[in-house]
């Protein structure tokens, strides 16, 4: 590797597949899982619901469900369909699956990070924007309505919405949760560049911000209780 | 390969009317009653004859178990073998291409006009034998014609093996691949020192590095030349493809772009095959013609240098 020849390599060299291949998958992991999106897609949709209520059980819940999204998406599009074609997103498929454990093993000890109180509705609108709209981006590109990109199935959807979710832990599990999305918002990044697919690179930009929102969501450590605070104070994490 | 000419012929033929239809004017040239032949190229360790047009994977081939894909891509190797073509490419490092290809090989039954060439890519030296047995189940073939050290990794090891799996019958010839202009002087050195069949170079008409020292090299050791990259990776079309064709090409026996390309490649005389890439029937078409009809000689091939450089 420390060859100087390397520095002549240009990212399309590494691209071992064209677009229209891979905008296939999203085809194929549509049909060959048919007709379970129609259980995905409600879960997908209820999960700011889940994740509002004060109930401990529903914020579980709406962990598990992130937590199969991720475990799916990448053991299932990234290591059974992606990684046929290229390689490395059969690695990064099973980061995916151990994010997904991480995320499980949250839910259970945890459950959804509490939102900040006057902010479920923004949340709400994040996440339903992430999993009804950005799914499309695939078929605008691609033209075929049947490459629909679904939360749960598709790893770019299901991390531009789950990372919603990361900024509500504390510190440490922040930390924790954040190479795997960061590593695949870099990776789909160099991926759909070098694909020269333009609508899909609206993915990463949609998941760096939703990172920034879901910071912005959480509730935070009061330093001086203020007017708005006695009514709108945060919720301890 | 040689026992299944007459085959071959056959197939040559009835692909043929197909590029009769796409490329009249050939036919013109050499009149209805008798096939044209095909532009073919000796090795020099042998003898043995390859069409100057051979088909790569990267990339085109690679489309997993997508059955749709696979399908469409048999219809292009079909076409391939369809029009005379018989050199394929490939290697370990383009994912699922060798099994797709070996798949597309099963739907057609074609193995026998096949010139199968792959490569070895691990840094492993010791895992030669293993990753061509591995190719060459996923390939469905008996043996390999060519195998070739692929950009040079781990090459002392893996032409130690080669060798003793030449001399064993386990493989027809063996060489090495570069591509991109990279690392030509070790290439050169192992081209001076090593007994090799074939090499693979990447040459075109904008990237002429291989004039200066591969090419004649390959000549004076008689070693026989496949040429990669012969449209820059599709770059020659997305920048030449809007302009003219210059008004003397049909002299050059050039009526497409992708002739120009190719012709120009393989009316070098070191050169014996180009093996270009598509994921396309009528692309695979058009790069076909250009192993029929007319070269270009140097002085025409002078000046389609100056004419592209023009644009
Ligand atoms: N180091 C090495 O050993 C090495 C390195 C590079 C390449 N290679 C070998 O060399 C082969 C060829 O190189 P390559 O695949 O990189 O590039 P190439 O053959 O120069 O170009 C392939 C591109 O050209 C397009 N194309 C082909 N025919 C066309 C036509 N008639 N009209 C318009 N566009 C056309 C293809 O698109 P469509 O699919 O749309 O037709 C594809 O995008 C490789 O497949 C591989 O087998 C070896």
């Amino acid at each position: 590797m420390s060859d100087p020849a390397w520095l002549s390599y240009s990212l399309q060299d590494f691209l071992m597949f064209g677009p229209e291949v891979f905008l296939r998958l999203f085809a194929r992991i549509n049909q060959d899982l048919w007709p379970w999106q129609l259980l995905v897609v409600p879960l997908s949709l209820i999960v700011p619901w889940m994740a509002g209520r004060p109930e401990i059980v529903w914020r579980r819940l709406a962990l598990v469900i992130v937590a199969a999204a991720w475990i799916l998406s990448g053991g299932g599009f990234l290591v059974n369909y992606f990684g046929e074609i290229n390689w490395p997103a059969v690695w990064i498929g099973w980061a995916f699956t151990v994010q997904g454990g991480l995320l499980a093993a949250l839910a259970v000890t945890r459950g959804c990070p509490r939102l900040s109180i006057g902010r479920t509705g923004w949340f709400a609108a994040f996440w339903l924007a992430a999993v009804v709209l950005l799914p499309w981006l695939t078929v605008v590109q691609s033209g075929e309505p049947t490459t629909l990109a679904l939360f749960g199935l598709s790893p770019g959807v299901t991390v531009a919405a789950s990372v919603l979710l990361v900024g509500g832990f504390g510190r440490a599990t922040f930390w924790l949760l954040l190479p795997v999305p960061i590593t695949w918002v870099l990776f789909s990044t160099a991926t759909y560049w070098a694909l020269q697919t333009q609508w899909l690179l609206l993915l990463p930009l949609a998941t760096l911000a939703s990172l920034v929102a879901g910071v912005w969501l959480s509730p935070r450590p009061v330093q001086s209780p203020g007017p708005q605070s006695a009514h709108h104070g945060p919720v301890r994490r | 390969m040689a026992k299944h000419l007459t085959r071959r012929q056959l197939l040559v033929g009835a692909g043929l009317s197909g590029l009769a239809l796409h490329a009249p004017g050939l036919f013109a040239m050499h009149g209805n009653t008798q096939l044209p032949a095909p532009i073919r190229r000796a090795v020099p360790s042998t003898g043995e004859r390859l069409p100057a047009i051979g088909m790569g994977t990267w990339i085109t081939f690679n489309v997993g178990s997508d059955p749709y894909l696979i399908e469409q891509r048999t219809k292009v190797l079909k076409t391939f073998f369809d029009h005379g073509g018989s050199v394929v490419d490939c290697s370990p490092m383009y994912g699922s291409s060798a099994d797709v290809l070996g798949r597309s090989l099963d739907a057609l039954g074609a193995r026998d006009q096949l010139f199968a060439a792959t490569k070895i890519w691990t840094g492993d030296e010791s895992a030669t034998r293993e990753q061509a047995e591995s190719s060459r189940r996923k390939w469905g073939v008996e043996r390999f014609d060519l195998l070739q050290v692929h950009n040079l990794l781990g090459w002392q090891g893996h032409l130690e093996t080669l060798k003793a799996m030449k001399a064993a019958g386990e493989v027809r010839y063996l060489g090495i691949t570069t591509s991109h202009g990279r690392r030509h002087g070790e290439f050169a050195r192992i081209m001076e020192t090593q007994p090799l069949d074939f090499v693979q170079l990447t040459y075109n008409v904008l990237d002429r590095e291989a004039e200066a020292r591969l090419l004649p090299l390959a000549q004076e050791r008689g070693i026989a030349v496949i040429v990669n990259r012969p449209f820059q990776g599709g770059s020659l079309f997305r920048r030449f493809q809007s302009e003219p064709l210059p008004a003397w090409a049909g002299e050059a026996g050039v009526s497409t772009w992708a002739e120009f390309f190719l012709k120009f490649i393989v009316a070098h005389p070191a050169v014996t095959c180009a093996i270009p890439a598509t994921s396309s029937v009528e692309h695979m078409q058009e790069n076909m013609a250009a192993m029929y009809g007319e070269l270009p000689d140097e002085q025409q091939r002078q000046r389609m240098v100056a004419y592209v450089r023009s644009l």
